[in-house]
């Protein structure tokens, strides 16, 4: 039974991705965006620090690093990686009940977890894509060498705070069952994320309130813990009180987010709202 | 399968969030769009559901299909109760509903044909056998590895009869199988499901085409308002009304005296005034007897009759009989 659950899975991701590669020119975006807008923000840092030895260690003693494009890169990524897992599933839910197979889909016993969160899988092989750009990049451009071990520590940090942002990601889902469009909440959401999680600046100059709504938020971890195995060279044991944070936070998002998918399901079911937009 | 006194009721509007909070009345008006339907479809019948635009039809077959919680009532397909435990009757049925906007357009049949294997959890080992087996039933094999976006429209409405009969189910839901397709397609369409029926599977389908009732189903269930008018065969429901023919006359005249001249000799099923002329519907026993009388009513009111046609009856009168309407209304 979870052997066929997983097929149906995978064969989610296979048809988004059968999809996807049907226009090939969008992995030209991919190439572009992730290293332009980090490097704009590079440039800028450089501009305003103007190459100045106490600029660069007063933004060291607040981030704990000094590679500025390092540190700018990786909030990015981060940041391009959050849309794929956070909106990713919504969004693609949304484009099943606008085009008319969400209902189809429903009508298979199928579980709703494959049918939600496969597409999305098929959206992480451009996103890998995209760091391997990313790595060529500050490696020659920015002159960054990461160590593989680093790389193997940072992998490990993704992969425990999956459970938390794939359960954010099906809260969302959830919300297009309930509501329809869910562009507006997504701004709402991605501006939040942006201002608070450290994107493109650490947190600690940010004002106390805003800092500890900022420590609300999973990805501010997830940031600040790959900045800090893949450029300060911190050990995961380190990390450990905020990976358990990541995890914990997983669980409960992901129960909570079971819970709501099923009432919004039932919602939906009670509506007649699958194939309404 | 069979449904008891099944209902659903739809609110129509919003009500929002404010409302909501101050815990006001619920001003929504109330719809019945499904309204007690009794129904039971034997193993290896076509049971069809025929009626006009808004009777509630494909909401009575989401109901069946799980994909709409009805208000009241219960439903069971194959003895599984639809509320109870969707997942085992989906299990259990295709279904054709939404039609060819629930494909991916993107992908080619196969592929379409290859996901939803998967989501109906065929086992790896019968997939390729079974969409070789679906589009051969419903003659797409040559155009298998193109995409949709290039089918035509019956072809993408076959494309959806094979998904539906992916999982070998012994039970087919279909809502208008035949709805936008002309007349050849149309045709096809019909003889792939009396193929169904012969391979003993249950079809369940709804269709405001008479005709297509007529042909094709064992059974009929004339629905209206959400109520179920008339249950029986074509054969049997066209015998309730008390006719072997029936006359349609176009009027030229002024006088309602011609009405009721012509009432004495057959049954007025209908009379409309449209375009100067009154049309009447005529229930009658033998038209070769009627027609000369009509001729010679409607010289004594002083009308002319402009215009006569006889034909068979059929599950139109017998809807117009049940209801004072015609179903295209
Ligand atoms: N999700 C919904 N929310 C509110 N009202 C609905 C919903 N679905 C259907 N209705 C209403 O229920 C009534 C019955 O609709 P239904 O689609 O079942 O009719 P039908 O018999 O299939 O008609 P048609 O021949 O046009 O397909 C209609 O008046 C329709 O407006
Ligand atoms: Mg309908």
């Amino acid at each position: 039974m979870l052997l066929l659950e997983l097929r149906a899975f995978g064969a989610a991701a296979v048809r988004e991705w059968r999809q996807l590669r049907r226009y090939p020119t969008f992995g030209l975006g991919l190439l572009f965006w992730p290293i332009v807008l980090p490097a704009m923000y590079v440039l800028q840092a450089r501009g305003y620090s103007g190459g100045d030895q106490r600029a660069i260690d007063a933004f060291a003693e607040r981030s704990g690093t000094n590679e500025i494009a390092g540190f700018l890169f990786i909030g990015w990524s981060m940041y391009m990686w959050l849309s794929i897992v956070l909106w990713g599933p919504g969004t693609l839910l949304r484009t099943e009940q606008v085009r008319g197979s969400l209902e189809a889909l429903f009508l298979t016993p199928a579980s709703r977890i494959g049918i939600l969160f496969g597409p999305a899988v098929a959206h992480l092989v451009p996103a890998l894509w995209m760091y391997v750009v990313v790595g060529i990049a500050l490696r020659f451009g920015f002159g960054l060498v990461v160590e593989p071990a680093a790389v193997l520590r940072a992998a490990v940090v993704i992969l425990l705070a999956v459970p938390a942002l794939y359960g954010m990601g099906a809260l969302f889902a959830t919300l297009v069952l309930r509501v329809g469009e869910v562009v507006g909440p997504i701004q709402v959401v991605r501006g939040v994320f942006t201002v608070l999680c450290g994107i493109t600046f650490p947190i600690v100059i940010l004002p106390d309130l805003a800092r500890s709504a900022a420590l609300a938020l999973p990805p501010t971890y997830i940031i600040a813990d790959l900045r800090a195995v893949l450029l300060t060279g911190a050990d995961l044991v380190d990390l450990v009180p905020d990976l358990a944070i990541l995890l914990g936070a997983g669980v409960v998002l992901c129960a909570l987010a079971a819970v709501a998918f099923r009432r919004a399901e039932a919602y939906a079911r009670r509506g007649g709202r699958l194939a309404q937009y | 399968m069979d449904a008891r006194a099944l209902t659903k009721v739809f609110e129509r509007g919003r009500r929002t969030w404010i409302q909501r909070l101050r815990r006001e009345p619920d001003h929504r008006e109330r719809f019945v769009a499904v309204d007690g339907i009794e129904l039971r479809v034997e193993q290896g019948e076509i049971f069809g559901m025929l009626g006009p635009n808004g009777a509630g039809k494909t909401t009575t077959m989401r109901i069946l299909a799980t994909l709409l919680l009805p208000t009241s009532g219960a439903a069971r397909v194959l003895g599984i109760d639809v509320r109870e435990q969707p997942r085992e009757v989906r299990r259990r049925f295709g279904a054709v509903l939404s039609g060819e906007r629930s494909l991916y357009w993107k992908l080619t049949a196969r592929e379409n044909l290859e996901y939803f294997a998967a989501l109906y959890h065929l086992p790896p080992r019968r997939t390729r056998e079974r969409i070789e087996s679906v589009l051969d039933a419903v003659k797409l094999t040559d155009r298998a590895d193109d995409y949709v976006e290039r089918y035509s429209m019956g072809m993408r409405q076959r494309l959806v009869l094979a998904r539906a009969l992916l999982p070998d189910p012994p039970l087919l839901l279909l809502d208008e199988p035949t709805v936008g397709l002309d007349p050849q397609a149309a045709r096809d369409m019909r003889e792939r499901v009396l193929e169904l029926r012969s391979e003993g599977k249950t079809v369940l389908l709804t269709t405001h085409y008479m005709e297509e009732a007529d042909q094709l189903c064992d059974r009929v269930a004339i629905i209206d308002h959400g109520r179920i008018v008339a249950l029986d065969t074509p054969t049997a429901l066209k015998r309730t009304i008390q006719a072997e023919e029936v006359v349609r006359l176009e009027i030229a005249a002024e006088a309602d005296g011609v009405v009721s001249r012509l009432s004495e000799n057959a049954q007025v099923a209908r009379q409309e005034r449209a375009d100067g002329l009154l049309h009447l519907t005529m229930h009658t026993v033998s038209a070769r007897d009627f027609v000369p009388r009509a001729f010679d009513a409607a010289r004594a009111a002083g009308a002319t009759i402009k215009h006569v046609e006889v034909v068979p009856v059929t599950l139109e009168d017998v809807f117009l009989a049940l209801t004072g309407r015609a179903l295209r209304e």
